[in-house]
């Protein structure tokens, strides 16, 4: 039997929770781990199984939602739904997301973790990205 | 009977002893210390002075009811296991206090499966029906058998073993126990599913829920016993060392399944730990969490569920003088 997708939240990261639950949840949304019309479990089962307050969790599925990954129904939970990708048309865009790569790579060097092992993640990563 | 209550006394006292050793390798004294430490000389010298105040307060409990008059043996038969509880709370206080200073702050990440698919409770969680079916089975033998049940018979007895207080021959006197003990291993079997369901899961989890089926058992049996002493004449020492015929294995099955390392100790915050043995988290959704002081699991008291349950435990209790004789 396939495992099912798991999220993962680290107390001792430093981000705060509903971050690192959004952002988990997105990878396996973007990664096609989770497909339009798949449900995800409770907020209560969610929070309970993370250790996380039943708020924090609902505010991840809300900002998801807000993103258009989820639509949430009273009393059916959170469904995923087909998002349509925004377009990006000016460069603007592209800075942005250079300025966001910087800053997350300059994130994991504060932390101690070796300038070749991110290029190396960068580098397979950008593999995975272009067959996608 | 002096001898039944010195080896119910011993009994409390060995279990006491062996309290170190019923939590996870990570713990000791309710608090999480790094791995190795159990057998570093701190440890060691730790585990030995809490042993010490357990031993000297069981011999000088066992020595008392021996060597006491008779006409002070009921009063020393109802103080000493309260002596002997406070002498181990003290003790194991005084140990954790003084593991303050070793306490690490066990930190790992949590993951949620997402999946949608019922969780199914374990194979054996009906066996968590029985306490009930016998205590009624108790009550139907006892309906066939009206007519054999003394008008008046003996509820409660002295600590030499004599009958101290009778009930006659009514619904409230001969079905009162199997009531109260219906109503109490109802509150165990919700405390146990409430546990499955509102904890993380794990793989003690399952042992968790084994315990408390076997804790219901343990008070169907007693109660179950107690019903049918009025027409068995059961003799009061085997009632009272009937439990131990399910406390001793399940210490024995619980201590070893719970010190496995089968998986990491939860993370919850030591913060959350007040004196290191409740726990209350209003950021963890979890109404159960595993304990820190014994093996098992305990509430997370920041969840107004947990007050709930509480709540019908005490009710039980209330209810014990309107049901009872």
């Amino acid at each position: 039997m396939a495992q099912s997708p798991r999220i993962r939240f680290d107390p001792a990261a430093g981000i705060p929770a509903v971050r690192q639950i959004v952002d988990s949840l997105r990878v396996l949304l973007v990664e096609g781990q989770l497909v339009p019309g798949a449900t995800l479990p409770s907020v209560r089962r969610v929070a309970m199984e993370l250790g996380v307050h039943f708020n924090t969790v609902a505010d991840a599925y809300r900002q998801l939602a807000a993103e258009g990954w989820l639509e949430l129904k009273h009393g059916r939970g959170a469904v995923v739904v087909p998002r349509i990708v925004p377009a990006v048309r000016d460069g603007a865009r592209h800075g942005d997301l250079r300025n966001r790569l910087r800053g997350l790579v300059a994130q994991l060097r504060a932390e101690g973790i070796p300038a070749a092992s991110i290029a190396d993640e960068l580098r397979a990563m950008a593999k995975v990205v272009k067959r996608s | 009977m002096r001898l039944v209550l010195c080896t119910i006394y011993v009994f409390m006292g060995a279990l006491l002893f062996e309290l170190p050793n019923m939590t996870r390798r990570e713990l000791l004294f309710a608090v999480p210390v790094p791995p190795g430490f159990r057998e570093s000389r701190a440890g060691r010298h730790s585990i030995r002075m809490f042993r010490l105040v357990i031993v000297a307060v069981v011999a000088a409990a066992a020595g008392a009811l021996l060597l006491f008059p008779t006409r002070l043996l009921n009063a020393t038969a109802g103080a000493m296991p309260i002596a002997i509880l406070l002498a181990a709370g003290i003790g194991f206080r005084w140990q954790n206090r003084a593991l303050a200073a070793a306490a690490v702050q066990v930190t790992r990440p949590r993951e949620a499966e997402i999946t949608v698919a019922p969780e199914y409770l374990p194979w054996f969680a009906w066996l968590g029906a029985g306490p009930l079916v016998i205590l009624a089975a108790a009550g139907t033998w006892l309906y066939l058998h009206w007519d054999r049940i003394p008008a008046r018979f003996p509820v409660h007895f002295d600590a030499a073993g004599q009958a101290n207080r009778w009930a006659e021959r009514t619904i409230k006197g001969v079905y009162g126990p199997l009531f109260f003990g219906a109503e109490l291993c109802g509150w165990v079997l919700i405390m146990a599913l409430a546990g499955w369901f509102g904890s993380r899961r794990s793989r003690s989890r399952s042992v968790m829920l084994g315990g408390m089926i076997a804790v219901e058992y343990l008070l169907g049996l007693v109660f179950g016993l107690i019903s049918v002493q009025a027409l068995l004449g059961i003799p009061v020492w085997a009632i009272a060392l009937a439990p131990m015929a399910i406390l001793i294995p399940l210490v024995i099955v619980l201590t070893n399944k719970m010190s496995e390392p089968w998986e990491p100790m939860d993370p919850t915050p030591n913060e959350c730990w007040k004196g290191d043995v409740l726990y209350y988290n209003p950021n963890d959704a979890a109404l159960f969490v595993e304990k820190r002081d014994v093996l098992g699991y305990t509430l997370n008291f920041a969840n107004p569920r947990s007050w709930l349950l509480l709540l019908a435990l005490a009710l039980v209790i209330a209810s014990a003088p309107f049901i009872m004789a």
